[in-house]
């Protein structure tokens, strides 16, 4: 609890003075347009000790990721959370995102989601408050690619949606 | 003569060539004129001019100088109010041709001060909760009583000095004009709370360990000279508290006295061992000197542990000198378990120095000290001997931060003694990249205030190099990886920021205040961008020369980034100018693609469009020489036997060869069977090298880099004809991904349908 307790308030005091020689808090989102299967594949990338730290605040404070001590409850809980925080509109409407996993690349957790059935992107609209609960410098950077085009945006928790026209 | 009418007529039809392409174009009305706004324009603009303080070859210049701040500094730590009391005497010389009338001492602790401006240029967003203690602080309290509580300011008689404090930057108005060569002396009494570094992050203050004992990390403790410079006049630039520090060298005699259970290290050499030491401490430290393999230690987790259990109310005091450093830090607790080896730098011994409390451990006994001794050398090996006698790496929670010859690092088991992977190679890296610090910016002493990558930027790409060095000399440290997995360096690890959002982007010649990306802005782009310098553009050998030229001609001394540039350039003989404009002036970024791949035939007989244009200008074939044609496949010259026909059956040619080269001449010629006219396209702005890698029908590769001057005249596309024996079935951009190319999916021959990263994992988690 006095673990909780700490990070907690590491976390949200650490706005104006942190300074260290490695920490931002950023998230990159790549969501790309597919033809030919009618669907936006999302790929969202977290720094794992970020996520880590949200879902031990979250579920369960002794939730290790990554290596073999990660249980499957782990999976389940960062499913759980990746949907309640990216919420995706197309063209207009709000769209079911279908998560398909995750897997870790380096000091990364990388989740896969889809979104079927899109066969036209005119507009996209991004809401990801990932990980801003904890982190009030969180950026949430969305790159949308559709063909050739691609577009951007950076979330941040007091502007955490954003919407790209491509038309 | 012949085949000097032959070469000219051939001009004349190339520039006809040009010109005829050209006159189908629409006619459009005169473009305007223009400034050079070519991408390998030299950087005169950019840069200053040089002069007499900094030459033009990036190496101080004939009346380079620097000021000197020499301090004696009396201290004393408060363990139960935990407070520090100062009294310090500081010597200035002015070396600089110019006449102060006042002095600028730089008061970082004032960042926490009740009435700092911190705080309020920062924007923020209400969060949904908070705890109600932080809550409290915020809104409610007073806040933390931070920031220096300065008694006085005296002359060297004891005289009360007039001064002035702007927030984090005091002013001492000297009574008499500093003329060149002139020493002037005073001190300053001061105190100050030290804060909870856990709490607000500060770079230095104490932590609390549960069994309510302190660790201390202390540093920008006592009022600091600013730098006098020619480029800044004073660097008096105020401390907001992420831009770290600008200082001068000097020689400090400082005693800090600690109760006397206390175990303490600190910048300088400890002038009182005997006194402080206790035997069997001296006789371990004996043996310390000697061994450069395993760490020896000083102090035990177990005395650590007893030593804990009590509250000295004597003291102690340590005495250090250090000579020749910019800055002071030093680390005090009951709680500290010490360990060191000797380590060999060129023909001196050094000492790897780790402090910890028990919460280090395993992972701070097992490593630290061995991390130091690997990274002193790769960095000695890098830029120039490490110059001081010891290197020391401090544990405190949740702190990255540097030093002259101390820094304090992160990396913490659980309660447990378990630690992830992310754990201990973020404490290696720390380790590495700290340590490192004390090259750059410690001796070779940039201005951080104003150019964070010189320091971060710089280090960064050296720990990059001593991590891998690391992985290497202690293959059981990284296991199972073969290779250290390195965060930074890697031109890939960029790619996501660079691909980015250009709106939230600086260059990276920004003040660090005023970047949006501090991480990837100011420590891993420039780390990325000299090690495609390294790796890609100049090679290791042109690079590592200029790069070690740089760090011994500035070590010591102040450079400026026109300094870094310039001798890079001065040392190697490569043109980096558009290198330096493209990845440090702007927030360019690489895309190179193929875009288009013609395949040829050659034949004597004449193609359409010299038929076209010989026919404009009332000429017969007969009145040129004996052309070569190439005729492009699928085009309306081009005839299916053209495919099975070689050289020999082009008669114009053969006659040529015939006639001008003798047997020995004849048998000495290539017989290029495919000829292909290759475009490559530059959608993004940074003219990189062309790394092309051809693949032929017979399965073998072959790698031609097109230096990045290819783009120096057309900065969109550019062609090149390659004649080849073997057929080509492939061709791939950059296929190393060495230059951080934000988009690959236009970088191959035939396109690739490749199965994307997206793909992929579905492919793999459809089986499960």
């Amino acid at each position: 609890m006095k673990l909780l307790r700490i990070t907690f308030l590491l976390v949200i005091l650490s706005t104006t003075l942190s300074f260290t020689a490695h920490k931002f808090y950023v998230s990159i989102t790549k969501v790309e347009f597919s033809q030919e299967e009618s669907s936006l594949q999302i790929i969202s990338k977290l720094f794992i000790d970020d996520i880590e730290d949200v879902l031990q605040t979250r579920y369960n404070p002794s939730l290790v990721m990554g290596g073999e001590k990660e249980t499957e409850a782990v999976g389940k809980f960062l499913k759980e959370y990746v949907l309640q925080k990216l919420v995706i509109e197309v063209n207009g409407k709000p769209v079911t995102l279908h998560y398909l996993g995750h897997e870790y690349d380096n000091d990364v957790v990388k989740t896969y989601l889809e979104v079927k059935g899109v066969s036209e992107l005119n507009s996209i609209s991004v809401e990801n408050k990932m990980l801003m609960e904890l982190f009030e410098e969180q950026q949430n950077i969305i790159h949308v690619k559709r063909f050739k085009k691609r577009k951007s945006l950076v979330l941040e928790a007091d502007n955490p949606k954003g919407l790209l026209n491509f038309n | 003569m012949k085949f000097f009418k032959f070469a000219s007529m051939i001009a004349i039809f190339l520039a006809a060539g040009a010109t005829y392409a050209q006159d189908t174009e629409e006619t459009k009305e005169r473009d305007p004129g223009h400034y050079n706004d070519n991408r390998f324009k030299q950087l005169y603009e950019e840069f200053s001019t040089p002069n007499m303080y900094r030459s033009g070859n990036g190496a101080p210049g004939p009346n380079y100088y620097q000021q000197q701040a020499d301090y004696v500094m009396d201290l004393r730590l408060d363990d139960k109010t935990a407070r520090l009391y100062g009294v310090e005497t500081i010597t200035y010389t002015n070396n600089s041709p110019d006449e102060l009338e006042y002095l600028w001492v730089q008061l970082d602790q004032n960042v926490r001060a009740r009435d700092s401006k911190s705080d309020l240029i920062e924007g923020s967003g209400a969060v949904p909760a908070e705890m109600a203690g932080s809550f409290v602080g915020k809104y409610m309290g007073e806040g933390f009583d931070g920031g220096f509580k300065i008694d006085y300011v005296n002359d060297d008689n004891g005289r009360p000095l007039p001064y002035t404090i702007n927030r984090t930057m005091m002013r001492i108005d000297v009574p008499k004009n500093l003329k060149t060569g002139d020493k002037y002396t005073f001190s300053i009494k001061w105190w100050y709370n030290i804060p909870d570094h856990t709490i607000d992050r500060a770079r230095s203050g104490y932590e609390k360990f549960e069994d309510g004992n302190n660790g201390y990390v202390i540093a920008q403790f006592y009022p600091r000279m600013a730098v006098y410079s020619d480029v800044e006049g004073w660097q008096n630039s105020q401390f907001w508290g992420r831009d770290e520090f600008a200082l001068p060298f000097g020689d400090f005699d400082v005693t800090i006295t600690v109760p006397s259970d206390h175990i303490l290290d600190a910048t300088g050499e400890l002038l009182n061992r005997k006194e402080v030491f206790s035997k069997t401490m001296m006789q371990r430290f004996e043996a310390a000197k000697k061994s450069y393999k395993e760490p020896v230690l000083i102090v035990t987790e177990a005395e650590a542990e007893a030593a804990s259990k009590g509250f000295a109310t004597t003291t102690k005091t340590w005495k250090f000198r250090a000579e020749n450093v910019r800055d002071y830090g030093f680390a005090s607790s009951r709680r500290f378990i010490w360990d060191m080896m000797a380590v060999k730098i060129g023909n001196r011994d050094v000492m790897a120095v780790s402090v910890y409390p028990p919460e280090g451990n395993p992972l701070w006994g097992d490593w630290s000290t061995k991390v130091v001794a690997s990274t002193l050398k790769s960095y000695s090996r890098m830029t120039f001997d490490y110059p001081y006698h010891k290197a020391i790496s401090v544990h405190a929670k949740n702190q990255g931060m540097e030093y002259p010859m101390i820094c304090w690092n992160y990396g913490r088991p659980d309660k447990d003694g378990n630690y992830s992977e992310r754990t201990k190679y973020g404490m290696f890296g720390v380790i590495i990249h700290e340590v490192g610090h004390n090259y750059f910016p410690m001796i070779v002493n940039s201005d951080e205030r104003q150019w964070t990558w010189m320091d971060e930027g710089i280090n960064t790409f050296v720990q990059y190099v001593a991590e891998q060095d690391f992985g290497e000399a202690y293959p059981e440290a990284i296991a199972p990886n073969k290779a250290y997995p390195s965060r930074r360096g890697p031109a890939k690890t960029i790619v996501d920021y660079m691909a980015g959002n250009q709106n939230k982007m600086a260059p990276i010649m920004t003040k660090g205040l005023n970047t949006y990306n501090f991480g990837s802005n100011a420590y891993s782009k420039p780390a990325v961008g000299l090690n495609i310098l390294r790796e890609t553009i100049m090679g290791r050998e042109l690079f590592d020369h200029a790069f070690k030229t740089y760090s011994q001609r500035w070590m010591f001394k102040h450079p400026n980034p026109e300094d870094f540039f310039r001798t890079m350039e001065d040392a190697s003989a490569v043109d980096l100018d558009w290198f330096w404009r493209a990845w440090f002036f702007t927030t360019d970024y690489t895309d190179i693609g193929v875009k288009d791949v013609k395949k040829f035939y050659v034949t004597s007989k004449m193609n359409k469009q010299i038929r076209e244009m010989i026919e404009a200008r009332g000429m017969k074939e007969s009145d040129l020489p004996p052309l070569v044609y190439l005729v492009e496949e699928g085009s309306e010259d081009f005839e299916e036997d053209m495919k099975t026909a070689t050289l020999n059956d082009v008669t114009t040619l053969q006659t040529f060869i015939m006639d001008n080269m003798t047997p020995a001449e004849r048998a000495k010629l290539k017989s290029p069977k495919y000829f292909y006219e290759i475009t490559f396209e530059k959608p993004g702005g940074i003219p990189m090298p062309i790394i092309a890698e051809y693949t032929y029908s017979d399965g073998t590769t072959k790698r031609i880099t097109y230096p990045a001057q290819i783009w120096r005249k057309n900065d969109a596309s550019v062609g090149k004809v390659i004649a080849s024996e073997k057929e080509i079935t492939k061709i791939v951009v950059d296929p190393d991904e060495e230059t951080a190319d934000i988009d690959t999916s236009n970088n191959s021959w035939p396109k690739l349908k490749k199965l994307g990263e997206f793909n992929k994992f579905k492919e793999k988690v459809k089986g499960q």
